[in-house]
Formats: C-alpha cells, sequence, structure tokens
C-alpha cells in the first residue's frame, strides 16, 4: 500500500478495467453484482465489500449483496439513513474513510464484531438520488487513498446501474404479474350478454389500468373500467386494492354511484395520495337496462345495429381521490338487443398533440354493433394498428344479443 | 416540446400559473411542481392559465388536481382558463372543482376585490 503512488500505471489501469469491464454487462444484474463486490474487494486487497440499497418508504438502508460479509445480508440489517457509517454516507452523498471502527462510529454490530479496523464507503448515485451505499472494510488497520475511494467510487457506479435495471426489471415483471391475476381470465357467459375485451400494457411501464366483469347474486352484471394515475408496481397493486374493494361495495349496494361514493372514501382515507378515474356500470339481469356512474372516466360508446356509435351522454363525476363527498349520480340507459356498449381507458383515445375530441369521433366511427371480438377487432385495428402505445390500453365491448332475426 | 418557464404572476393576492401549450405525461411533473409551488403559497384565489394550452393528457388533468387537493383546508379558491381544452376538463369533472373562465380577464374581472 506505500507504494501506491508509483505502484505503477499499469497496475491501476488493470483495476480500473477490472471494475468497467465490458463482460460484467454480460451477467444477469444479480450476478454481475456479486462479481463486482468480489472484484472490487480484491483489487482493494480489503477483507469485506458490502452494498446496502436504500428501500425509500422506510428511510433505511439494507444490506443487499455482500462479500466476505454475508452475515450482513443473511441478518437483514438495516441501518437509517444519516446514521453509523453507511447512514452517513447516504445522507451526505460522499466517500467516508473510518479508521476508528466501534459502536460510537458504526451502528451495525457485525461489523466491529468481525473485528473491521477501516471502513470506506461511497454512495451508490442514480441520476441525481443516492440508491445505496458500497463499502469496504479491513481487516488489519490501513491508509485508503485518494486512488482507492475513486477506484470504489467507479465500482459503485456500476453498481448503481446494475441496481437500477435490476429493480426497474423486477418492477416491470411483478406489475405485469400482478396485472395478469387481476384481469378476468374468463368473462362471465350471462344469457344475452356478449362480451370481449382487449388489454395492451404501454411502452416501458405498466400502469393501472384494469376492467372486471361480474355476476352479482340478483342476476345483474356489474362491468368496471378504471384507471390508477401513475405506474408502474406501485400503481398496479393500488389497482389491485381498488379492484378488491369495489367488488366488496358492489355486494353490499346495487346502486353505482353508492358503491363508487364508497370507493372514494375508502381510497381518500387509505389511500391517500392515490387518484384513479372509474366507470362502474350494472346492467339488469335482463340486459334491457343499464345503471352507470362516472368517475372522472370517459363515457362509454355506444352503437345500435345499422348505426355508428355515439359517446354515451351522462354527467362526468369527479375523479376517486380528489376531493372529499365528491357528488355522485347515476344515469340510466336502455339497452336495445343488438346494442353495443364500448368502455375504454384514456390510453386508447388520447394521442400526443392530437385534440381528444378527435380521438373520440374516431372511436365513434370505429364501434360498431357487430359480435363483440368483432368490435374490439376493428376499433384495435382503428386506433392503436401497428403502433406501441405508450399507455396502457383496456377495452370491453359488451353486446346485448340480437333478437333472432337480426345477425 | 420545448421548455416553459413557469412563472407566478402575482395580482394582488391572486396567484396566475401559466400552462404550457401542450401538456402530457412528459411534462406534467413539471406542471405539478409549479401549481404546488404556487399553492404553497396560499393565495387567495390561484388562476391556472390554460389559455395558450391546445393540448392536455389525464397526465395534466392529475397535475391539476394534486394541487387541488393540496389546498384543500387552506381557502385558496381555484379558477382554470381555457377554451381549447375543455372537454377533457368536463369529462374528467374538473369543472366540477372549479371555475372555468374563457379569458383571463374574465377570471380576474371575476375574483375583483
Amino acid at each position: 500500500m506505500m507504494q501506491s503512488d508509483q505502484g505503477s500505471l499499469e497496475d491501476r489501469l488493470r483495476d480500473i478495467q477490472s471494475v468497467t469491464d465490458a463482460a460484467l454487462s454480460q451477467l444477469s444484474d444479480q450476478e454481475m453484482l456479486a462479481e463486482l463486490l468480489e472484484r472490487t474487494r480484491s483489487i482493494l486487497r480489503a477483507d469485506t465489500a458490502a452494498v446496502l440499497l436504500l428501500d425509500s418508504p422506510s428511510g433505511q438502508l439494507i444490506a443487499t449483496a455482500a462479500a466476505g460479509l454475508e452475515e450482513e445480508v443473511r441478518q437483514g440489517v438495516r441501518v437509517p439513513v444519516g446514521r453509523g457509517f453507511a447512514g452517513r454516507i447516504a445522507a451526505e452523498r460522499k466517500p467516508v474513510i473510518l479508521d476508528h471502527v466501534d459502536h460510537t462510529t458504526v451502528l451495525n454490530p457485525i461489523l466491529w464484531a468481525k473485528g473491521i479496523r477501516t471502513l470506506m464507503g461511497v454512495p451508490l448515485i442514480a441520476g441525481t438520488r443516492v440508491i445505496g451505499v458500497l463499502h469496504v472494510g479491513s481487516l488489519t488497520p490501513r491508509e485508503f487513498s485518494t486512488e482507492d475511494v475513486e477506484l470504489l467510487q467507479l465500482a459503485a457506479d456500476k453498481a448503481a446501474s446494475a441496481v437500477q435495471s435490476l429493480t426497474g426489471l423486477e418492477d416491470r415483471i411483478a406489475a405485469v404479474a400482478l396485472q395478469r391475476s387481476l384481469l378476468p381470465s374468463a368473462l362471465p357467459l350471462t344469457g344475452d350478454a356478449q362480451l370481449a375485451a382487449r388489454y395492451v400494457p404501454g411502452e416501458g411501464s405498466v400502469g393501472g389500468d384494469w376492467y372486471d366483469v361480474f355476476t352479482l347474486p340478483s342476476g345483474e352484471l356489474g362491468v368496471v373500467m378504471g384507471d390508477v394515475t401513475g405506474s408502474g408496481l406501485a400503481a398496479a397493486v393500488i389497482m389491485g386494492r381498488m379492484r378488491s374493494a369495489l367488488r366488496a361495495y358492489a355486494l353490499e349496494s346495487s346502486d353505482p354511484a353508492d358503491v363508487l361514493a364508497r370507493l372514494d372514501a375508502k381510497m381518500q382515507h387509505f389511500e391517500p395520495g392515490a387518484l384513479a378515474t372509474v366507470s362502474y356500470a350494472v346492467f339488469s339481469p335482463a340486459l334491457d337496462r343499464m345503471r352507470i356512474c362516472l368517475a372522472g372516466h370517459y363515457p362509454p360508446v355506444i352503437a345500435t345495429p345499422g348505426q355508428p356509435g355515439t359517446l354515451a351522454e351522462i354527467p362526468p363525476g369527479l375523479l376517486i381521490g380528489a376531493a372529499p363527498d365528491a357528488s355522485r349520480r347515476v344515469t340510466t340507459i336502455t339497452v336495445s338487443p343488438g346494442m353495443i356498449l364500448c368502455f375504454y381507458t384514456d390510453g386508447l383515445v388520447e394521442r400526443r398533440r392530437v385534440p381528444i375530441e378527435d380521438r373520440l369521433a374516431l372511436l365513434c366511427r370505429a364501434v360498431r354493433a357487430v359480435p363483440p371480438e368483432t368490435a374490439c377487432a376493428a376499433i384495435m385495428a382503428e386506433l392503436v394498428g401497428a403502433e406501441q402505445p405508450r399507455d396502457d390500453i383496456a377495452l370491453v365491448a359488451l353486446r346485448r344479443k340480437p333478437t333472432d332475426r337480426e345477425p | 416540446m420545448s421548455a416553459h418557464d413557469y412563472l407566478i404572476e402575482w395580482r394582488g393576492p391572486r396567484a396566475v400559473v401559466r400552462m404550457p401549450a401542450e401538456i402530457d405525461v412528459t411534462n406534467a411533473d413539471q406542471a405539478r411542481a409549479a401549481l404546488l409551488a404556487a399553492t404553497g403559497q396560499r393565495p387567495a384565489v390561484l388562476i391556472i392559465d390554460m389559455s395558450e394550452t391546445t393540448f392536455c393528457d389525464s397526465a395534466g388533468v392529475a397535475a391539476i388536481v394534486v394541487s387541488y387537493r393540496q389546498a384543500a383546508g387552506t381557502g385558496t379558491q381555484f379558477r382554470l382558463v381555457t377554451t381549447k381544452v375543455e372537454r377533457i376538463l368536463q369529462l374528467t369533472g374538473i369543472a366540477e372543482l372549479m371555475p372555468i373562465d374563457a379569458s383571463l380577464d374574465a377570471a380576474l374581472a371575476a375574483t375583483e376585490g
């Protein structure tokens, strides 16, 4: 270590190469993190290396990967930001070197119990956010040089990008799985109702769109279309809760406005930051009547045989989560044989720089009172075509069976 | 979409925040931050000036609602100026939360004194 200044330029270049190695990127993110820690420990001739990642909701750093210090991960060590060695690095966003390791400087007893004498740590930064801490430790007293700090920061930057892509991927996989599990796998078959649906996740991150179709004990049919603001796993989780709550209230009340008012009150109390649009319709058992309530959601498009679609005239209601005690109204619409009703989320109709009026008009032209599968296919072809949608798209088409004379 | 300067323009106790020509998921965060900065100063009236806004989607609507919710209980009255994006504000129920004026002058006249 003493001669590290002139140790040789070659060694140093080899060290840098070791942590920025392109081959590392070919490993999976998890393997890459483990390999990176191993190399970091080796080139810095340290005894331990560990990565702690920030858990934003709790404000704690959680031990996630380690080399020579596996117990830290296995015991689920947590350090609050701002406290102890790792907490200080995260709070100050700069490297910290400790040559005095005991309970006064380090919160995690594993570190001093193990006999670590010197610690050096740097923040993991993604963009402008601190997402964790990388630290190495030595069982013998030593001085870490400026070059050592720089090398560690280089490794931390590499780790930060691996972690980001890992969490992004995990969130996306979880959100897609959650979404899939919550969408009805088969639409209920009830007498005169013919149903079809489409769900297309948006590019990049999955959002909080959902639809639900269920029969009620009364023989009525409930049709839900909803969209939670935001995207990714967080929105998908809220969507799941809203879907369950709405189903529960649907059993308790046959009035769609009452159901949405209860849902709104529940969300404002338990999920105060959430915002969502919902359309909830209840069809009579004979399917000749629909009672519907909208909460900030686009109204359905309705078409009768031989006629173009029109946007249903339904008074708008406020989004769920916007303000307490929003007034909720029910609109009753007569459903004639052969009539089709299309429910959808904003992803189907909103496009950058295209006025919403134009897109809604396009949708109305695309909706025909034909079998729902045919209708869904035509709507998706007309409004989506070959483009990769940025936002989620959900679409449910319900047709009342035509009388025998009609096709 | 070019950057837009969100300035809070004060007309006595009334704050006016001018919104960009287009608001969608790519820039709604800035719109929300600007509106929250304005409500944080507890104006008597917050006028969201969308007179130059020709396009607004659900993300823009959410930005407005979040600022409205943030100001709940502070006494700030909201008004919104628009002619071109009124449809989405009607459809999403925003129009129930705050009066919509056709011009900034009309919004200012309605909140005189």
